[in-house]
């Protein structure tokens, strides 16, 4: 008999049918993933059979034995400190910010009857991977980083010594460089205590060396489930062959990429800081001796972890954000800093977020957010003719003209992320700085997002910066890439010779989560 | 926690000296005050003005005179009440006001976090719904007119309690510590329920939840000490609303307290009185806001640092 | 805004028809505020053409109770304004320009904040008399500090936000920057603190004007209906209960409409 098991599961909340006729299996010592696009349910389905939320819950639900469907929510509770152990997606608001981190740790083995004394502590915390644990069980959560504190709900989660460990996204708002070892982390902790573990992710080539059974869901929908080497070798359905196609990983096939031409973008030497908050003295230094160089109708890859300094490089080179000293040139110009750039300058690089709802204006339609950059740029173009660029920009990106007077808030993500290129494309820049663009959409979306922007590359001879954390993205789009740890420049060269052969610790990390 | 406390001290310490030599100056340059001769005084008291403030001396000196007499706690002289000096005046009427004040405080502390706590509890029920309305009503009631509606009501219609003067026992405190305590205690009560609603959605009370914790722990272990919060930070605004109440409530309710001196002073242009007052007030509100800072910090450790 | 006849506006709607028959009444009865009858004096209600009686003078209740009303609701609507451009300018720039200047700026405010205020406003009135513009400006300075508060808070806020930078790389001028991008999207928080403001400066100036500091004779507001009121109270409750009643009145209902504009916002 498995450890967990749901069939036929139906949620509702306020009599709306979120999920149905999900069936899956969790077996000790194994994991088993969720995998789906947000808005599928998976969170629901893991949350809601436990109590979790105010959804209603139907259909069979055991555990250990236990029939869930039967319980009251004080049978419910006890069950859940007995257990089950849960972690959830953003550790930096998990924990208790008035109890200090030992305190919080004690009263979780509390729950199982455990109890903890001071050593104990330490050593649990030390083997979650803390470092100086002696120091920060006396601590506050806000001091510590959102890694660590993600380790001490790890060992807070399975302090009472559960059967089942749920884990709801555990890694997505970690910086990226952890992610792999925290995934290890859970894995080794299932194999020395022999839990099972539900997990639920967004990305398949996360749950790929972690996970034994696949379950792809869909709209509150089970799409498909079983072994997960079987499912995405073979999968049976169309929606799990498009997202398997749509997720990027290092295994697929190299892309076919388009010629380059001449240097357009030559960074020397170019230093950032930061001067420090509050009345505090001194600087922050992001980004420190940077050279890179961009040729024409190239895609470059600036990849790092977050801290890196690559938003601030890109930002420095679109001319929105703080260049302290060192040099851009562009067409072996030199460019000048952030406010004294003229319009032409500012004209040939544009840049593309990475929330696309965020950088629209609310207050703004669709057509005047696209027509800005003509309006400044070309002032004395008629305003027929705009227009007619506006909608040609939309036409380009994939929509139509009934999204002219559309507001920013009834746009998908991915609609808003087509609009926010259409806005950087519209005035033919040569160089677009794509600051994580596709690192918010659903991987769906993403993926046609990059398929769009390679498109675009090929049709204008459009230079790219494509600054990200995921390499296997940036392999889809990008010639040449360029690793950056803590401001510096850790790695350079073409993709293919960079993947083969990583130099640093950082670039094999981000290697080893993709 | 120590620095913050210094760090809002050295803020404070110059607000205060700054309003003292402001006050120095303004006396000195307002019209009608006692040194430009628009308003006769009797000789004697023109000599006792003279004698204290140095007139016959440098300004820089008569600003130190002044500034170091304060420091001191004298005041000078009345204006109005000729036997008295200000200080006495203070003496006399500050333990009222602050007996008022004190009492508004824990009165309004302890119904509006009670009423709030219910109201959270019982969210989106008749319950809650009905206190919130009572509190936003609460808050809205001026002093001005609550007072002498309480004293209408209880006091002439009912007879119950007396209608004014400072009284033996505590009858004489029940509807001005009442008139005071409404609004802040409706502020407090629509803080309360407001910060324990966001407080109860957020992540780590779902971590308390999935570890098993009952809903009673969850409640007052995990939620009250950050819904709190807001409270808090309300409690600094809340003294000086009190104090500007207490003004009220002792103009109508007869009490000799410092609020009615100084109501009495700024009709007759009793500028010493007045500037003393101000000076004062302003001294104790800083220092409750320190202490309101300190509570803060407790309440949430992430304020001790910055 | 379009949808001002949502029933959920009910509580502006009570103040807007107080006020509109505030305006309306000197045209329906004969008496003005000031006019004395000699021949009715602390009458009560409904003698002769006193609806609501007469006060200790021989004045028309009503015609008083009307006028206070305008005064008050004019000096309220005035002085939030007031609090409004202040508190927007001084916002405003402290959210745009940021660091130092912002860190200087808000210590200032935050000084200021916990001062009794009204103490002060007192003080200048002792000081440079009882002029109907300081009321004005005076009350509108005291409220000015909430308003500039929330007003830096949202600036900063949308100072992060993406669609700045973008349009500042799309050549537009920080000037136009501020204009078009960032007063549009603050429009709506600025309204509804400007609603709270209103019975904020109500208060004040009710305050003011029942110690007999803020609006003078001949002049009448709420404030100096109560206080007169209160003095009588023990003869004609009315006098007390009617312009107290109406004062409450306009408090709740605003602050209710003021709070309902403010979470939507937020």
């Amino acid at each position: 008999m498995s450890l967990y098991s749901l069939r036929n599961l139906a949620i509702e909340i306020a009599d709306q049918q979120l999920v149905e006729g999900v069936s899956l299996e969790v077996e000790a010592g194994q994991c088993t993933a969720i995998i789906g696009a947000s808005g599928s349910g998976k969170s629901l389905t893991c949350l809601t059979p436990f109590g979790l939320n105010s959804g209603q819950a139907s259909g069979e639900m055991l555990l250990d034995g236990i029939d869930l469907s039967t319980t009251s929510a004080e049978e419910m509770r006890k069950a859940r400190s007995q257990l089950t152990g849960f972690i959830f997606q953003q550790p930096l608001t998990a924990l208790t910010p008035h109890l200090t981190v030992g305190a919080q740790l004690k009263e979780a083995a509390a729950q199982g009857d455990i109890v903890l004394d001071r050593a104990d502590i330490i050593q649990k915390l030390e083997r979650v991977g803390l470092s100086r644990a002696d120091e920060k069980l006396d601590q506050f959560p806000h001091r510590l980083s959102g890694g660590e504190r993600q380790r001490v709900l790890i060992a807070a989660a399975i302090a009472h010594r559960p059967k089942l460990l749920i884990a709801d996204e555990p890694t997505s708002a970690l910086d990226a460089s952890l992610r792999h070892e925290i995934m290890c982390l859970l894995d080794d902790l299932r194999a020395e205590h022999g839990l099972g573990m539900l997990l639920v992710s967004h990305d398949i080539a996360s749950v790929e060396g972690h996970a034994d059974q696949l379950v792809v869901m869909d709209q509150g929908a089970m799409v498909e489930s079983g072994p997960v080497a079987k499912v995405i070798a073979n999968p049976k359905q169309d929606y799990t062959r498009r997202l398997i196609a749509a997720t990027p990983r290092l295994s697929e096939s190299a892309p076919v990429l388009p010629k380059t031409g001449k240097t357009m973008l030559e960074t020397k030497e170019v230093c950032v800081e930061f001067p420090k908050p509050g009345w505090r003295r001194g600087k922050i230094s992001a980004i420190q001796d940077a050279n890179i160089s961009v040729h024409q109708g190239e895609a470059l890859a600036i990849v790092g972890g977050s801290g890196s300094g690559k938003s601030t490089l890109g930002r420095a080179i679109a001319g929105i954000g703080p260049l302290t000293s060192g040099s851009i040139e562009w067409e072996r110009e030199k460019l000048p800093k952030r406010r004294s750039r003229n319009l032409a300058m500012r004209a040939s690089i544009q840049p593309v977020f990475q929330d696309p709802i965020a950088s629209l204006d609310p207050q703004w339609k669709v057509s005047n957010i696209v027509a800005e950059p003509l309006k400044n740029f070309q002032p004395e173009m008629l305003q027929t003719d705009r227009q007619i660029r506006v909608r040609n920009a939309l036409n380009e990106v994939g929509l139509d003209e009934g999204y002219l007077n559309r507001n920013p808030a009834s746009l998908s993500g991915g609609q808003a992320q087509r609009v926010a290129i259409a806005r950087a494309i519209v005035a033919e820049p040569d160089l677009l700085v794509l600051d994580e663009a596709t690192s918010a959409l659903d991987p769906l979306v993403g993926a046609e997002i990059l398929k769009l922007l390679a498109q675009l590359q090929c049709d204008k001879r459009l230079s790219i910066i494509f600054i990200t954390h995921d390499i296997a993205s940036a392999r889809r789009l990008c010639h040449r890439i360029v690793v950056l740890d803590k401001g510096h420049i850790v790695d350079e060269g073409n993709m293919g010779d960079i993947l083969k052969n990583p130099q640093s610790e950082i670039t094999k990390k981000l290697i080893a989560v993709s | 926690m120590l620095a913050l406390i210094i760090r809002r001290l050295l803020t404070a310490i110059p607000t205060l000296f700054g309003i003292i030599l402001a006050s120095f100056f303004l006396m000195r340059a307002a019209p009608g005050g006692p040194f430009d001769g628009e308003r006769p005084l009797p000789p004697d008291v023109q000599e006792a003005l003279r004698a204290s403030y140095g007139l016959d001396r440098p300004l820089w000196e008569q600003a130190w005179i002044y500034v170091s007499r304060l420091l001191r706690g004298d005041f000078g002289p009345s204006l109005v009440y000729r036997d008295f000096t200000v200080t006495e005046l203070v003496a006399q009427g500050l333990p009222i006001s602050l007996t008022l004040g004190g009492l508004a405080i824990a009165l309004a502390l302890l119904i509006g976090i009670t009423a709030g706590l219910f109201a959270a509890v019982s969210a989106g029920k008749a319950a809650d719904k009905s206190i919130m309305m009572l509190a936003t009503i609460a808050t809205a009631l001026p002093t001005f007119v609550t007072g002498p509606a309480l004293a209408l009501f209880f006091g002439l219609w009912l007879g119950l309690l007396p209608v004014s003067g400072r009284g033996d026992g505590i009858a004489w405190l029940v509807m001005p510590v009442v008139a005071l305590a409404l609004p802040v205690s409706g502020a407090i009560a629509k803080l309360t329920r407001a910060g324990l609603a966001t407080v109860l959605k957020q992540d780590h009370i779902r971590t308390a939840r999935a570890r098993g914790l009952s809903e009673k722990k969850i409640l007052f272990k995990h939620g009250l000490r950050p819904a709190l919060v807001p409270v808090a930070s309300y409690l600094g605004p809340a003294a000086a609303g009190l104090l500007t109440g207490a003004v009220v409530v002792e103009t109508v309710f007869g009490l000799p307290g410092l609020g009615r001196y100084f109501v009495q002073g700024a009709l007759n242009r009793d500028y010493p009185l007045v500037l003393g007052v101000v000076t004062l007030y302003a001294g104790l509100i800083i220092l409750f806001n320190l202490f309101a800072d300190l509570i803060y910090g407790w309440l949430d450790p992430r304020m001790r640092e910055e | 805004m379009r949808s001002l006849l949502h029933p959920n506006h009910w509580p502006l709607w009570i103040v807007i028809m107080l006020v509109a028959a505030a305006l309306l009444l000197p045209f329906v009865i004969p008496w003005t505020y000031d006019q004395i009858d000699w021949d009715a004096v602390r009458a009560p209600a409904f003698t002769g053409s006193h609806l609501l009686g007469t006060d200790e003078i021989g004045r028309d209740r009503l015609a008083r109770l009307a006028a206070g009303t305008r005064i008050t609701i004019m000096v309220a609507i005035a002085a939030a304004l007031v609090s409004l451009v202040v508190g927007i300018a001084w916002g405003a720039t402290a959210g745009w320009v940021g660091g130092k200047i912002d860190e200087a700026m808000m210590r200032f405010v935050d000084a200021l904040y916990a001062l009794p205020f009204m103490f002060i406003v007192i003080l200048l009135m002792v000081i440079f008399g009882r002029s109907i513009l300081l009321v004005f400006v005076g009350i509108g300075l005291v409220e000015w500090l909430t308003m500039a508060r929330v007003v830096r808070g949202q600036v900063m806020a949308l100072k992060q936000r993406p669609f700045i930078l973008a349009a500042e790389a799309a050549g537009t001028k920080p000037l136009t920057i501020v204009i078009k991008h960032i007063l549009p999207n603050i429009a709506g928080v600025a309204l509804a603190y400007l609603m709270l403001t209103v019975p904020q400066v109500v208060m004040v100036e009710s305050f003011l004007s029942f110690l007999g500091l803020g609006v003078q004779e001949p002049l009448t507001s709420l404030g100096i209906l109560v206080k007169e009121g209160a003095d009588d109270m023990d003869v004609t409750p009315l006098g007390l209960l009617l312009p107290g009643g109406a004062l409450v009145l306009i408090l709740v209902c605003l602050t209710i409409e003021g709070e309902r504009l403010r979470d939507k916002y937020s």
